[in-house]
């Protein structure tokens, strides 16, 4: 079982996020959960949203404190100490921007990162940020093809969907891979 | 066919799936979904119902009941707030012996103002006559939602399908939709003797004596006794038919187990993972759900509770003063036939908060450290030195 944690601020599709890699996952067979940490419900408000991954039923009806994965659509939001205290070693970190980082506090993750706003951007999706994330987040994990995540996006997106799709294939192409230190 | 559902939708698949002719409902958070699924149906023309929009939940109660009166399969749901000002009227459906099937999905009453995840809301309606289960998982929802329109039709009393805020409400899962005949099959139309209507006009519930009166609280009591084994048989039915089937209590690694926890809801879905890893370790514990509530199945429950050595009640729900209401339950119920075995009483996940499995192996651990059962619920059990473990 794998457990994802995607945090971010509302406004930027971090709940649909969510719901379109659950959906991937379960198009593949696979037992998926996904839901949805509710709170002030508005733009900029810090959004948690969640999915577990397994090939059997899952029976924890329960929050995520330590994920595999952590796919931070705001670094602002955590420090790299708090990532490495809620993590479980040896995850993968999706990071959004290009910043660049130096501490050992992460050595034991997989970190890549992609600056999912300046081609959400491009592709004429303002600060939504969702499908781009989602398409370097493949890329780092093979989790589900790309082909699939595509698929996904076309019968999930509400609107705009040959740009969230180009979005998503632009960040796959795009992610950037930090080597461990 | 398998849809990827949150427990909400999968509510409204088993009703719409149960070809209600009425449903009468009000939105509230967590409930909405519910509403919102129903009404899309409603607005494509796929429903097959009567979608009454009313004005609040008291009202949805009332219409309820003069539906279901008039002969009509009536589905409605509801939550916290909006099952508290239907009270009156809860009462009202069940003495009037209508089987109007509602879900109610668990959240926390005001005040504080809140919308998360606690089962003291239908508990609240406890002797409003209503037949209630809680149930742990979207699946199990759905499956719940069509047996109690059966169990309903057949003993004439109103069933609650009770459901947690969030954990099932808004958790999607991937969940078995059954397919419309084969619901058609397990569920025959709902034909009452007895119905409303005006080519031969009648009334139900004019005002009694104080024996007749007497007599139909009798009745009623005695319809909900019958219903134990109804639901008991509807179970059953359902597992032919759809080859899943749950019990009235689901038991979980009992068969030598020591120590038994005993829980209601999703705890005990988390509860299955914390009772495995334990098992690993050595332990011998099991865990007992109770998935119907009233009637409350205390035959079943002294049965399989008798090896007990000591008894753990993990429970979302508090009444002020006392303790959480399923431990009250369960004691009163042991009191009767099997005496002296502990009874620790933990009331955990209030206002939604989470219950892992590392809370429920805590849990085991202090009950291990037990020699006499506490006379107050344990609130907190954060603090592991006031327990020595």
């Amino acid at each position: 079982m794998i457990e994802i944690k995607f945090q971010g601020r509302g406004g930027q599709g971090v709940v649909v996020a969510s719901e379109i890699l659950a959906r991937a996952c379960f198009g593949q067979g696979k037992y998926p959960q996904c839901y949805s940490l509710f709170g002030a419900e508005r733009r900029g408000a810090p959004v948690a949203a969640f999915v577990r991954v397994s090939d059997e039923k899952i029976y924890l009806k329960c929050d995520i404190d330590h994920p595999n994965h952590l796919i931070l659509f705001d670094t602002t939001l955590v420090n790299e100490k708090q990532i490495s205290q809620q993590m479980v070693p040896g995850g993968f970190l999706l990071r959004n921007g290009d910043n660049s980082y130096n501490s050992d506090a992460l050595k034991s993750h997989t970190v890549g990162s992609v600056d999912a706003l300046k081609i959400a951007r491009k592709n004429g999706l303002e600060a939504i940020v969702n499908t781009a994330i989602l398409g370097a987040y493949v890329r780092l994990t093979e989790i589900v093809s790309l082909d699939t995540l595509l698929k996904v996006i076309r019968d999930t997106v509400p609107g705009a969907i040959d740009q969230n799709v180009a979005a998503a294939q632009e960040a796959y192409e795009k992610l950037s891979l930090h080597q461990k230190m | 066919m398998r849809m990827f559902l949150t427990g909400n939708h999968a509510a409204a698949y088993g009703a719409k799936l149960s070809r209600p002719q009425v449903i009468a409902a009000y939105p509230i958070t967590p409930q909405s979904p519910i509403y919102e699924k129903i009404s899309e149906w409603d607005g494509q023309g796929a429903l097959g119902a009567r979608m009454m929009r009313v004005e609040s939940e008291h009202s949805a109660m009332a219409a309820s009941i003069s539906a279901s009166l008039t002969g009509a399969r009536t589905f409605t749901a509801t939550a916290s707030q909006g099952i508290a000002l239907m009270h009156e009227l809860l009462h009202f459906a069940s003495g009037m012996r209508v089987p109007i099937v509602m879900v109610n999905v668990n959240r926390s009453l005001a005040a504080p103002w809140s919308f998360w995840s606690e089962q003291t809301d239908s508990l609240s309606q406890r002797d409003t006559g209503w037949l209630k289960f809680y149930v742990a998982d979207n699946q199990e929802t759905l499956d719940t939602v069509i047996q109690a329109f059966k169990i309903s039709e057949t003993v004439f009393l109103p069933t609650m399908v009770v459901l947690e805020a969030f954990y099932i409400s808004h958790f999607m899962e991937p969940v078995e939709v059954p397919d419309q005949k084969l619901v058609d099959d397990f569920l025959p139309p709902f034909e009452p003797a007895f119905r409303l209507d005006t080519d031969n006009p009648a009334a139900f519930s004019q005002t009694v004596t104080q024996s007749q009166y007497a007599q139909f609280r009798i009745q009623r009591h005695q319809a909900m006794e019958d219903a134990l084994e109804v639901a008991g048989e509807v179970d059953m039915e359902y597992q032919k038919a759809f080859g899943r089937g749950y019990g009235l209590l689901e038991s979980y690694r009992l068969e030598d187990a020591e120590t038994v926890l005993v829980t209601a809801g999703t705890i005990g879905c988390t509860a299955r993972v914390a009772i495995d890893e334990l098992r690993e370790e050595g332990k011998k514990v099991g865990m007992l759900r109770i998935r119907l509530f009233r009637p409350f199945p205390k035959e079943q429950l002294i049965t399989s509770l008798r090896h007990a050595k000591k008894i753990a009640v993990i429970e979302r729900n508090l009444s002020p003063g006392q303790e959480g209401i399923f431990c009250e339950e369960l004691k009163s119920a042991l009191y009767s036939r099997v005496n002296g075995i502990p009874v620790c009483g933990f009331v955990l996940g209030l206002g939604g908060t989470n219950v892992s499995p590392l809370h429920i192996k805590k849990v085991f651990a202090i009950t291990e450290q037990m020699n006499e059962a506490p006379l107050k619920p344990i609130l907190n059990i954060e603090d592991e030195d006031a327990f020595g473990i």
